[in-house]
């Protein structure tokens, strides 16, 4: 087979004269001619043997390539000294007649702060030195300021007191107002760093018109009366079969909305959806061959989205499309039309007017109603909206969820104090308060994935090794035996 | 001029989203949140979610701008960001293992300063009263925790020590206004400068885990350390207004030298402290007591009497009688009965407690005292007992309280069958139909009559007809036989007094001695003759004299009623005068409702009472036959 060229374009060149001839590539030609000849010459691979063909390798085995990481090769070639100092380096199996010659004084990393510490020589080893006693005994002041105030939570001090700050310094305050408020203030805070921010009013509004306390149901008395403890029970009732209710609603709307199919038949039909409109070869080719066997134009006309036909010929899905001219008749034709339907609308909605004198009681009435209407939602609307001042506000992409309320079963109801069974989660009931006073977004406690780890059991466990417990085991064993030992002798 | 781009004024800028909100701060989210919390700003719900968000309408958490421009200003937010260095500086020298400047570094570790933010949250001290409840429930519930991941084992203790100081003055200032036991712990409720300020302290069990899925315990213990402080300024002020010192301290009556003491002495004080049974120090020398509420009732006194008022004054009179219930009691606490908020109640009303030394240290007396009035036992029987006091349930205290008056105590001896515990956070007063059942439970009084009717059904009613006549011919009798010794009595006196000693020779010295004190008195009586006549006048006047009923002209009253809500009704504005209707014809339904309800049990009683009677009437009847059958056999 001839090689294949890497295709190029192919250049158009001119061919009129006969010299334009030679300009005509030939080359494939010829190569292929020459790989003829030689074959013709030496004989294709065929018609040799192996021996010819092939040696045996006796050459010993070569090392394998070191399968270390390119990460590992640079750390070695770290090690290694850098390819221009290689030159310096002594190759020389000569040794040095003088061995003292030529040594070298390393060079410190770094200065030794000991000694200069220790015999400072140089002004600035004074300062620095002078400089950390002084850092030093700021640093003790501080520490003992620190270990004073951290003894205790120590709370010393009235901050409801009513005080003035201009008390604090003298001069600011002066009963003829020459100092205004701002003026002292500035000054304060430039003197003393007495900074006064302003609290804006919104920071102390009040969110929810709920109330901060709710009293607690009478059925959650630990010796409640009969009756509250019924009330509470019938409204905890209440509530489980609403969500029950709920729950079923959820499921024969979703799950029990589809039929149950075995999973074999669940894949078929996954298979067969997903492979909806993708003909297989095989089918494909059998049906044409059907069809060009019944009738061919029948095939044609039905089978619109083969795109490629027997012939080889490209079609698209689509028809063509064609550019129709509108004839300068039917233009026209349309205008005339548009123009007689808009009078025709203009007369009609005359005739509706004239209509509507007469129907102006009824008409009336229609307004009368959608107004009512329209004044009944705005008070619906009101009344939502009074409504959810008492809701907990939606904060976070969570809803805020209601707690269950906490009940004691009639069974578990003892009578006494002694063994008063508790029901509630204090914790977590002060955290739904939180959420129900607008205090912090309800949501939902993420953990963080644990990473599933394989556990087995190694081989080396199987093998007896000496754990404390046998050492103990043995231990008690001999001293039992000792002590047997010991009896027995005595008796 | 330039024209308005989308999302440049209005709700848009008003709000800020949680992440801008970082970003403006340089805070890590973890700082954010401890941040928001120690100031009191919170998330907020725009009107608008869509434009509050610049278009997107998923749900993001928002803040005010306004809220977060403010904390930028806030000195804390320097401390946190120190905290971030801290934690850089400190890894290094641990990871370099540089021990000397690490030491140093933790001796200098940034203390975030939190006094100024308490005075900036709550402006006032009565703000920070109103907010006390969640403060209260909360560091109660963390004083009971052990050291937890996240709690550190101070922060509990703390917790712990500010409360029981809160209870001094609880108990100082007699402040307490109800309790209630519930399945959720001891409701307490009191009232501090006006305020009702209710928390919740758990019941006294061993711990209990908490699951760490449904609270987040970071914010919890966010905070309680905002809550600490908070508390602990709000202990100094009550502490400062009823003059006693602070931190708590005892008089030095209190701490004698002894080997206990002089062995470690804080130890021994934070104990006694703990044990709330000992009056602490004072800063001034006087007890004074109970002059406010005088000068409350004065004051009182000179307004009119709107029933408003008369409400106030009962209920001054009311708490004034609740402050010394259990004045010059003595109770003993036996030791499987929770010890702590039984001392709170019985201390803070006026009286003695005591336990056994061996349950918690400052035990007053022992169980052998003999002038223990009442013993709280939680058992249902005991072995040795004394005749001098009374064996009862620890619902006893609770349910005084609340009703503000002793209550019999038979009802819960040892090993009895309680009443239910009522909720004192339902008015016993309200305007509804309350079944006779649950007003015998608030109205001890009319317990026992309940009681003594319910006999009366027993007996049948000819049996209770005779015993009244047999009570009456017994009262006709005794009248009878009294009237005969008062005249015997008289005419022996008159004797005495005309004749004097011809009477009886015989008699003793003493009627001789007696008849010459008599004779000297009537000498006496000659001698000042008008006072006596007149003196005897007035004696003989003097009588009592059955009071008349005074008459109820009930159809004046209905009138009077009827003028002053014509009366109200004028006065009400117009634009509330829709309120006014709504709240006359809620009323009006209500009165309907409690009318029939009481219809429906009267007619209900009535049949069950008819029943009864039937089946005793036949009862008897058989009982007869059969009696007369018996006979005839015989």
């Amino acid at each position: 087979m001839a090689t294949v060229e890497p295709q190029t374009k192919r250049k158009r060149i001119s061919k009129k004269n006969k010299s334009a001839w030679r300009k005509t590539d030939i080359q494939d030609v010829e190569q292929f001619l020459e790989d003829q000849r030689q074959e013709e010459r030496i004989g294709t691979f065929k018609d040799k043997l192996d021996d010819d063909l092939f040696v045996l390798d006796t050459s010993t085995q070569k090392v394998k390539a070191s399968l270390l990481t390119p990460k590992q090769k640079r750390k070695l070639n770290a090690k290694k000294a850098m390819r221009t100092h290689q030159v310096f380096e002594n190759t020389s199996k000569v040794q040095d007649p003088i061995a003292k010659r030529n040594k070298v004084r390393q060079k410190q990393n770094g200065r030794n702060i000991e000694l200069e510490v220790c015999n400072p020589t140089k002004p600035r080893h004074r300062q620095a030195n002078a400089d950390r006693a002084r850092y030093n005994e700021k640093l003790e002041e501080r520490l003992a300021v620190k270990q004073d105030s951290d003894k205790k939570h120590k709370i010393d001090k009235d901050i409801w007191q009513e005080e003035d700050f201009r008390d604090k310094i003298p001069g600011l305050k002066d009963e003829k107002g020459w100092i205004s408020r701002p003026l002292a203030l500035h000054v304060a805070f430039n003197l003393q760093g007495h900074k006064v921010v302003k609290t804006h009013g919104s920071l102390h509004h009040k969110t929810t018109k709920a109330k901060k306390f709710v009293p607690p149901h009478p059925g959650m008395s630990y010796n409640p009366s009969h009756k509250a403890h019924q009330e509470l029970i019938d409204q905890v009732v209440d509530r489980e079969e609403g969500i029950i209710k709920k729950e079923q609603h959820l499921k024969r709307v979703t799950t029990s909305m589809f039929s149950i199919v075995t999973p074999e038949e669940r894949d078929r039909l996954r298979l067969k959806e997903m492979s909806e409109g993708i003909d297989e070869p095989e089918t494909t080719e059998k049906e044409k061959n059907k069809a060009n066997g019944d009738d061919d134009d029948d095939n044609d006309a039905g089978q619109k989205q083969k795109t490629v036909d027997s012939d080889g010929e490209y079609h698209t899905v689509n028809a063509p499309v064609e550019n129709k001219k509108k004839s300068k008749k039917a233009r026209r034709n349309e205008l005339k039309q548009k123009e007689l339907q808009r009078q025709h609308d203009v007369k009609k909605k005359l005739k509706q007017q004239t209509a509507d004198l007469i129907r102006i009681k009824s008409i009336r009435a229609e307004i009368n109603e959608e107004a009512e209407e329209l004044n009944e939602l705005k008070k619906r609307r009101k009344k939502t909206a009074e409504r959810k001042k008492f809701e907990p506000k939606r904060l976070g992409r969570h809803k805020y969820e209601e707690p269950d309320a906490d009940v004691n079963m009639p069974e578990d109801l003892a009578g006494n104090l002694r063994n008063v069974k508790t029901e509630s989660n204090l914790l977590k009931d002060r955290f739904k308060l939180m959420q129900r006073n607008n205090m912090l977004a309800p949501s939902v406690a993420v953990s963080r994935k644990k990473s599933k780890v394989k556990r087995f059991l190694r081989g080396s466990h199987k093998e007896p090794g000496v754990s404390f417990q046998d050492l103990r085991d043995r231990r008690k064993a001999a001293a039992n035996a000792a002590k047997a030992n010991n009896n027995t002798i005595k008796i | 001029m330039r024209r308005p781009k989308k999302y440049e004024s209005g709700e848009a800028t008003q709000y800020i989203s949680r992440r801008a909100a970082l970003r403006r701060l340089q805070l890590s989210l973890n700082d954010f949140r401890r941040l928001c919390i120690l100031k009191g700003v919170y998330p907020r719900e725009p009107k608008h979610r869509r434009r509050a968000q610049k278009g997107s309408s998923e749900i993001k958490i928002l803040y005010h701008a306004k809220d977060i421009r403010f904390l930028l200003h806030e000195s804390i937010v320097w401390t946190l960001r120190d905290y971030k260095i801290f934690a850089k500086k400190s890894g290094r020298d641990r990871a370099i293992k540089d021990f000397r400047n690490l030491k140093r570094r933790l001796a200098l570790f940034p203390e975030i300063k939190l006094d100024h933010i308490v005075k900036e949250r709550y402006p006032t001290f009565i703000d920070a009263l109103k907010d006390l409840d969640d403060c209260l429930t909360l560091l109660f519930l963390f004083s009971t925790f052990p050291s937890l991941h996240l709690i550190p084992r101070e922060q509990s203790a703390l917790c712990r020590r500010l409360t029981i100081e809160f209870l001094h003055y609880v108990i100082a200032s007699k402040s307490l206004r109800k309790v209630f036991i519930s399945i959720k712990g001891y409701y307490f409720q009191a009232e501090i400068k006006g305020q009702k300020v209710t928390w919740i302290v758990p019941h006294y069990y061993p711990f209990k885990p908490q699951s760490r899925q449904d609270v987040d315990f970071k914010v919890m213990s966010i905070f309680v350390e905002f809550y600490t402080i908070m508390l602990g300024f709000v202990n100094f002020r009550l502490f400062h207004g009823l003059n006693l010192a602070y931190p708590p301290q005892f008089p030095s009556s209190v701490l004698q030298d002894n080997s206990e003491t002089l062995q470690d002495e804080s130890s021994f004080v934070s104990d006694r402290i703990a044990a709330l049974n000992f009056e602490l120090l004072r800063t001034d020398k006087l007890m004074e007591d109970e002059e406010e509420l005088d000068i409350d009732m004065e004051l009182l006194e000179q307004d009119g009497d709107s029933k408003r008022i008369i409400k106030m004054k009962q209920e001054a009179q009311e708490v004034a009688r609740l402050r010394t219930l259990f004045k010059g009691l003595k109770f003993f606490i036996n030791r499987e009965v929770p010890r702590e908020p039984l001392i709170i109640l019985i201390r803070s009303f006026g009286g003695k407690v005591s336990w056994d030394a061996s349950v918690f240290a400052g035990a007053t007396f022992d169980e052998s005292d003999e002038t223990i009035t009442h013993q709280i036992v939680d058992r249902p029987s005991l072995s040795t007992q004394y005749i001098s006091r009374d064996y009862i349930q620890p619902q006893w205290v609770f349910d005084c309280i609340n009703q503000r008056q002793l209550l019999p105590t038979n009802k819960y001896f040892m090993g009895e069958q309680l009443p239910p515990h009522l909720s004192p956070f339902v008015d016993s007063k309200r305007e509804t139909y309350i079944p006779p059942e649950e007003k015998a439970l608030h109205d001890p009084s009319l317990i026992e009559t309940h009681v003594q009717s319910d006999d009366d059904d027993d007996d049948s009613d000819a049996e209770a007809d005779n015993q009244e006549e047999e009570e009456i011919e017994q009262q006709l009798l005794d009248a009878q036989l009294q009237r005969a010794y008062q005249q015997e009595t008289a005419e022996y006196k008159k004797y005495g007094g005309t004749d004097g000693v011809n009477e009886d020779e015989e008699d003793s010295v003493d009627d001789d001695d007696e008849e010459d004190e008599e004779e000297e008195e009537e000498e006496d009586v000659e001698q000042l003759d008008d006072k006596t006549k007149r003196l005897l006048e007035e004696k003989q006047k003097m009588k009592v004299e059955s009071g008349k009923v005074h008459k109820v002209n009930k159809r004046q009253i209905r009138k009077a009623e009827v003028d002053e809500h014509r009366l109200q009704a004028r006065m009400v504005k117009p634009r509330h005068r829709n309120l006014f209707r709504k709240l006359i014809r809620e009323k009006q339904t209500k009165e309907k409702e409690e009318w029939l309800l009481r219809k429906k049990r009267r007619n209900i009683d009535a049949d069950a009472k008819e029943a009864k009677k039937t089946a005793k009437r036949e009862a008897k009847k058989a009982a007869a036959e059969a009696a007369a059958k018996a006979l005839k056999m015989a």
